[in-house]
C-alpha cells in the first residue's frame, strides 16, 4: 500500500524478553543494507532519528532502526510493572539493546546512541564489541559532572513534562532551527512521569564508566565519538577525555549543535555523520563481526 | 561610573531592566498566570526586584531593606552580557551552562523558578533581542 504522502518510515511492534521480562517494543525503520540501530536520549524516544530515516544517502546503504525503550514513546512498561519505580541500569540497558538486535536477527549491526545511548555504546564496546560492526557514541563520555538535582524531574508540585523540557532546552544550540528544537523538546513534554529521572539513574548513579573501559579493541570494532560544541552536559572535553583512554577511538567535535544533533539540526549533523557511515561501509566488506 | 559598565561598555543591569519592562508591557507574563513570587536578579552588585503576582510583573530598581524574596538569580555583568550575545558562545548560551561554570547562582526557594523554568529562561534572555535590535 502506498500513497503520495507516505514517508518511507515504517513502524511496528516486536515482542521479546529483557532480563526474563516479556516486553512489547515499538520500533521504526527505513532503508536497506547494514543494520544501524539508533538509541534515543534519556526521557525521549526513537522519533529523534526520523531525519536519518528520510535521508536516502543513508537509507540506500543502511537499514536504520530506532526502538523506544520500554516505558518510553510507544513502548509500554512491561506487563505488571506500572507501579514499580523505573530505574535504568547498565545491565538492563545492555540487555535491552542486545535483546532488540537478537529479536530482529540483525547480523553485525552498527549501534549509534546519543547521551545515555552514547554512554551505553561505550559499555557495549568494552564488553560486547565483537557483536557489532562499529559503534557510534553521540554526546558520549565515561562520566560527566551533574548540573541539577534530578529530584526536580518528578514531584507533584512541578509539572514533569514542562520542567524536563525546560531543563534540556539549554542543551540545544542557538543555531538549531526552531521547528526541530520544538520537536526535540516536545518529546520531553510527552514523557511518562519519572521516566527521564529513571533514565538518569543510569547516567548519574549506576553508569560511571571511568576506569572501566579497558580492553576496547577498536581494530575489531571501530568506535566513533561525536559531540556538539554547545553540549554543556556532556562537554567536548568530557568526550575528548574519554577518547584519550580508548586507543583508536575517533573523535569529532561538531560545530553549531548541542546535545541532540540528529533531531535539533539534522542538516548540520548530516555533515558529520555521513563521512562516518561511509567509512564504516567502506570497511565493512573486509570485516566479519 | 556605573559598576555594571563591565568589559564591553554596556550597562548590563539597565539592559535587563529595559527588557523586563518591555516584557511587562507586552504582557509576556500571561504565560505564567499562576506565578506569584518575589525574585531578585543580580548583575554584579546591582539587584533588581521583580515581583510577580497572578500574571502581572512589577519592577523595582532596588531591593528595599529587609525585603523578603523567594529566590535570587545572580551573575556578573560579563556573564550576563555573554548570555545576551546575539549568538552566544558555547558555555554562555544557557543559565545552567553558566551555573555549571560557576558564573551564575540560584538561591532561595527554587520551586516557583523550576515550575516556570522555560518562562524564566525566556524572560531573562530578552536582552538578547534588544542587543540584536
Amino acid at each position: 500500500m502506498s500513497a503520495p504522502g507516505f514517508e518511507p518510515i515504517a513502524g511496528r511492534y516486536v515482542r521479546f524478553e529483557i532480563e526474563g521480562e516479556p516486553c512489547r517494543v515499538y520500533f521504526e525503520e527505513a532503508g536497506q543494507g547494514i543494520p544501524l540501530v539508533c538509541l534515543h536520549t534519556a526521557g525521549a524516544d526513537g522519533r529523534q532519528f526520523r531525519h536519518l530515516m528520510l535521508d536516502e544517502a543513508i537509507t540506500s546503504h543502511y537499514r536504520v532502526l530506532a526502538f523506544d525503550l520500554p516505558w518510553h514513546g510507544k513502548s509500554y512498561p512491561p506487563e505488571g510493572a506500572f507501579d514499580r519505580e523505573y530505574r535504568l541500569t547498565t545491565d538492563l540497558y545492555v540487555a535491552s539493546v542486545r535483546a532488540f538486535c537478537a529479536a530482529l536477527e540483525l547480523q553485525g549491526p552498527v549501534v549509534m546512541g546519543c547521551s545515555i545511548g552514547g554512554r551505553i555504546v561505550l559499555q557495549l564496546a568494552a564488553r560486547h564489541g565483537g557483536e557489532f560492526r562499529a559503534l557510534i557514541g553521540l554526546e558520549a563520555a565515561d562520566f560527566q559532572q551533574p548540573w541539577y538535582d534530578t529530584a526536580w524531574l518528578n514531584r507533584p508540585d512541578v509539572h514533569g513534562g514542562e520542567v524536563c523540557a525546560a531543563l534540556v532546552s539549554g542543551l540545544v544550540a542557538p543555531q538549531s532551527p526552531r521547528q526541530f528544537r520544538d520537536e526535540t523538546l516536545w518529546q520531553y513534554k510527552q514523557g511518562g512521569p519519572g521516566i527521564f529521572k529513571g533514565d538518569l539513574h543510569f547516567y548519574r548513579v549506576d553508569g560511571d564508566l571511568r576506569g572501566k573501559l579497558t580492553g576496547i579493541d577498536t581494530r575489531r570494532c571501530p568506535l566513533y565519538l561525536l559531540t556538539g560544541e554547545y553540549d554543556f552536559s556532556c562537554t567536548p572535553e568530557d568526550t575528548l577525555r574519554t577518547a584519550a583512554s580508548i586507543p583508536g577511538s575517533q573523535v569529532t567535535v561538531m560545530k553549531e549543535v548541542g546535545h541532540f544533533p540528529m533531531s535539533e539540526n539534522p542538516a548540520q549533523f548530516r555533515r558529520y555523520i555521513l563521512p562516518v557511515l561511509d567509512e564504516i561501509r567502506a570497511g565493512a566488506s573486509g570485516q566479519t563481526p | 561610573m556605573n559598576q555594571n559598565t563591565g568589559v564591553t561598555g554596556v550597562d548590563a543591569a539597565a539592559l535587563l531592566r529595559r527588557a523586563l519592562a518591555s516584557a511587562a508591557a507586552a504582557g509576556m507574563t500571561q504565560r505564567a498566570p499562576y506565578l506569584s513570587a518575589r525574585v531578585v536578579v543580580g548583575v554584579d552588585e546591582a539587584m533588581t526586584l521583580v515581583q510577580f503576582h497572578e500574571g502581572r510583573l512589577e519592577l523595582r530598581e532596588r531591593v528595599p531593606l529587609l525585603c523578603p524574596w523567594d529566590f535570587a538569580i545572580r551573575g556578573g555583568a560579563a556573564a550576563w552580557l555573554a548570555y545576551w550575545a546575539p549568538v552566544p558562545e558555547p558555555g554562555s548560551h544557557d543559565l545552567f551552562a553558566l551555573s555549571k561554570r560557576g558564573l551564575m547562582s540560584f538561591e532561595g526557594d527554587l520551586r516557583p523558578f523550576m515550575a516556570h523554568l522555560q518562562f524564566f529562561k525566556d524572560l531573562l534572555a530578552l536582552p538578547r533581542g534588544e542587543r540584536r535590535a
